[in-house]
């Protein structure tokens, strides 16, 4: 092979994905983006960072590498500025693309198969969703660390080593950083051994001790759900959510939604995709040639740990997984190429039907994330400008879709703008699809009575975020909301931080701090029915705690419920209390909040109860 | 190790490359249209200043032109000048699709305003159509009125297409008599 030549073998398939993954340098942050990035307005010292990064969140999660130190350090760096993040998830997936080809390379001793595993891995358009998706970078992160330690293996098994054997292990732990998912790389680097270095079979067998321990830590520490879509099924769910996996990897029922002429074709392609992988299969197991195994046990390794999460499949968990098959169709044009005749034609139209479907789902893909991102930055750079204009007004948001609600609304971006008193208007939830699995729109809604008491004074503002900017519209929506609410009602939920809630709480509590009110001992407020629960949200301080849990009795028109005890300072706290059924009815409720004890700041001699956000009725 | 070492350095040196922290979040003059806008007393649903008066009912904007409605519709629209002495006229302009007529046969669509209601009509041929309706005078209590239209059968949610599915319109208002 000639020096250009080699040059071009390395370099094409990184031009190529630079050229076909341009537009996802330029995606901007949404949806689950925005709880990551929101996670630094929790951090402000050595423990809350800590805490930040280990504690286990989201569905039992610990990433504190691809997802929570990443977007930490990177929003510290450069704040809103997504493309610095956008820049290190491509430039991660360049790594792995450089990786893949080296190690297809060395265990299939084919140039072709090792120019084509990383080109069919970067058409995918699994791979696009994971790319596209600054939330996903977990995906593309554990690929790394899985790949590096693979090429150390391989490097150790070369050279003898000592310090690839170390830099694997560093790799590999590393890895656990980045996603569960690393827990099967032992597996990997065994089947390695196993096939092409048996010598080190034995010392591989170590790797699986860190795992097991990982397992076990994570059994033990993180919450698993019991119900909902991330609850783990061990049934024959798996069987159905490996074919699903099967048939997305592939990638012509992808194509169906983009292009829905294709749909009858979309069985006979994946039919197609599949008796050529398994013909390969038979074929290669036909000559005894083992290592092929390799390739589809690679596969179902790294898929594997998503399996029990039937109810919950999604394209971008396939990212790393379909490098697996990347390497097994490579390999299998690679064989069929050598072979001339029928199965040379054979391999590339198969290999044509895979990038033929994969490649417009792939950019498809790549649009969709982009003007969701393009949405989200216009709510949120919409927003901060109504706030420079009207600084002391409550924001009222209308036209708001069910995309951009769960796009850009949910995780609420423009606190990071240090952007509050922002609703939804009320009447703005009707075109706003519910999903409670995700979270309650109700909350994000400023009670009728309310918006209207505030348009009346010239409190609020009213933004239209149907267009491609934010459009002021409080006139016509001041005028539409006069004929369809009552100004008499009272509203089920009460943001004690939010001046325009001041007329339902009682004389007691004290001013407004940064959006949250603190108690005295006892605090009073009115509240609007019907509803089943009374819920309180706030903030229980640490000094409330040294002496043991705090307690918060409440009564509710002459009915008192059992003292709640709080035992965590320094932490935000939910209460949810069962009302009944004379008080489920009920139009008006009168509450009572008390705590069996206060505490003094020394700047401020006041007694101190607790900190409240939110409280209202469901 | 040491090409490995090199390749880290290069990564490493690849993302402080892009260390380029913007100054504070800039936010552009032109994220907000400030202009004053008026409640419609007739408005073209596919015009985005009309959002703020579809109520409920009404899929996204097709080709700049039109909305899918569902079964059951609703706006908001202002009373026209004099309406609440000398009431108004009611009309609604869109197209019953080939697969509505094909898989209903007809659909039948009445309307209320304000709780006042208004006589049906019913299309059983594919194409135009046009709703047309006196409005009393005592349907115009205030400034703004929420006329709420209802069809009698609409296309469910299917493999083809996920929303239901009732008539295309473009547009809908009060003319002043």
């Amino acid at each position: 092979m000639s020096r250009a030549l080699r040059a071009a073998w390395w370099l094409a398939p990184a031009a190529f994905f630079l050229a076909f993954y341009w537009l996802g340098l330029r995606i901007w942050f949404h949806q689950d983006d925005f709880a990551w990035l929101n996670l630094s307005l929790h951090v402000h010292s050595w423990r809350d960072l800590a805490h930040a990064l280990f504690v286990p969140r989201s569905f039992g999660t610990i990433r504190p590498l691809s997802e929570r130190g990443f977007f930490l350090a990177f929003y510290a760096l450069f704040g809103l500025n997504a493309v610095p993040f956008r820049i290190a998830v491509h430039l991660t997936q360049l790594a792995n693309l450089v990786l893949l080809a080296w190690i297809v390379r060395r265990i299939t001793h084919s140039r072709l198969a090792g120019f084509l595993a990383p080109l069919f891995w970067a058409c995918s358009s699994v791979l696009a969703a994971a790319l596209a998706w600054t939330s996903s970078y977990n995906q593309i992160l554990c690929a790394f660390f899985v790949l590096l330690s693979l090429w150390l293996l391989i490097r150790y098994g070369e050279t003898g080593r000592r310090s690839y054997w170390i830099a694997q292990w560093v790799s590999f732990l590393l890895g656990f950083g980045a996603l569960e998912i690393n827990v099967v790389y032992p597996v990997i680097a065994a089947a390695y051994t196993w096939f092409w270095a048996r010598a080190h079979f034995r010392k591989t067998l170590w790797l699986f001790v860190p795992s097991g321990l990982y397992g076990l830590g994570h059994l033990l520490v993180a919450p698993k759900p019991e119900t909902g879509v991330y609850a783990p099924r061990l049934d024959a769910s798996m069987l159905q959510a490996l074919w699903r996996y099967w048939e997305m990897a592939l990638g012509p029922v992808r194509l169906t939604p983009v292009w829905p002429e294709f749909g009858p074709w979309a069985p006979v392609a994946t039919a197609a995709l599949t008796a050529g992988l398994v013909g390969f299969l038979i074929w290669q197991l036909g000559h005894r040639r083992w290592p092929f195994v390799f390739a589809f046990l690679w596969f179902l390794a790294l898929l594997a740990p998503f399996l029990p999460f039937s109810g919950h499949v999604s394209d971008y968990y396939l990212a790393a997984p379909v490098s697996g098959l990347a390497v097994l169709g490579a390999w299998a044009v690679a064989r069929g190429w050598e072979a001339r005749g029928w199965r040379r034609l054979l391999a590339l139209v198969l290999a044509a039907i895979y990038l033929g479907v994969s490649i417009p789902v792939a950019r498809t893909t790549l649009r969709w994330h982009f003007e969701r991102g393009r949405m989200a930055r216009t709510l949120v750079y919409g927003l901060a400008r109504a706030r420079q204009l009207h600084p002391s007004k409550t924001i009222l948001l209308t036209g708001v879709t069910t995309d951009l609600f769960w796009t850009a609304v949910f995780d609420k971006p423009y606190r990071l703008l240090g952007l509050t008193h922002v609703y939804l208007a009320p009447g703005a939830e009707e075109n706003i699809e519910d999903h409670p699995e995700l979270g309650d729109i109700n909350e994000f809604i400023l009670p009728a009575a309310v918006a209207l008491e505030a348009l009346e004074h010239k409190q609020a503002v009213v933004y239209d975020a149907a267009g491609d900017r934010l459009r002021n519209v409080t006139g016509p929506y001041y005028a539409l909301a006069r004929s369809r609410w009552s100004r008499s009602e009272l509203p089920r939920r009460i943001d004690a931080g939010n001046p325009l809630f001041a007329s339902f709480l009682g004389p007691e509590w004290y001013p407004i701090e940064a959006g949250y009110r603190w108690m005295p001992r006892q605090a009073t407020l009115r509240l609007g029915g019907p509803g089943r629960t009374l819920r309180l949200a706030g903030f229980c301080p640490q000094e409330q705690v040294r002496s043991g849990p705090v307690h918060l009795r409440v009564r509710v028109d002459g009915h008192t419920f059992e003292p709640v005890a709080l035992r965590r300072g320094n932490a935000p706290f939910e209460v949810a209390l069962p009302l009944p059924d004379k008080l489920a009815q009920a139009g008006e409720l009168r509450v009572v909040l008390e705590v069996d004890r206060t505490f003094a700041r020394p700047e401020d001699g006041r007694p101190l109860g607790l900190v409240f956000g939110s409280i209202g009725v469901r | 190790m040491r090409r490995l070492s090199c390749a880290c350095l290069a990564w490493l040196l690849a993302l402080a490359a892009t260390a380029c922290r913007r100054s504070p979040e800039t936010v552009p003059a032109s994220a907000t249209q400030e202009e004053t806008q008026e409640l419609a007393s007739m408005i073209h649903v596919a015009d985005p200043r009309a959002s703020l008066q579809l109520v409920k009912g009404f899929h996204e904007v097709e080709q700049n032109a039109w909305r899918w409605t569902m079964a059951r519709f609703a706006v908001t629209l202002r009373a026209p000048a004099g309406a609440s002495q000398k009431g108004a006229v009611l009309v609604l302009k869109g197209a019953v699709p080939d697969p509505v007529i094909a898989k209903l046969k007809s659909v039948t669509l009445t309307a209320n305003v304000e709780g006042v209601p208004l006589a049906a009509e019913t299309f059983s041929k594919p194409g135009d159509c046009t709703y047309r309706r006196d409005v009393p005078p005592g349907a115009f209590p205030a400034e703004a009125v929420t006329v709420n239209f209802a069809l009698d059968k609409a296309l469910a949610p299917g493999e083809a297409d996920h929303r239901e599915l009732g008539i295309v319109v473009t547009s809908v208002g009060f003319e002043a008599k």
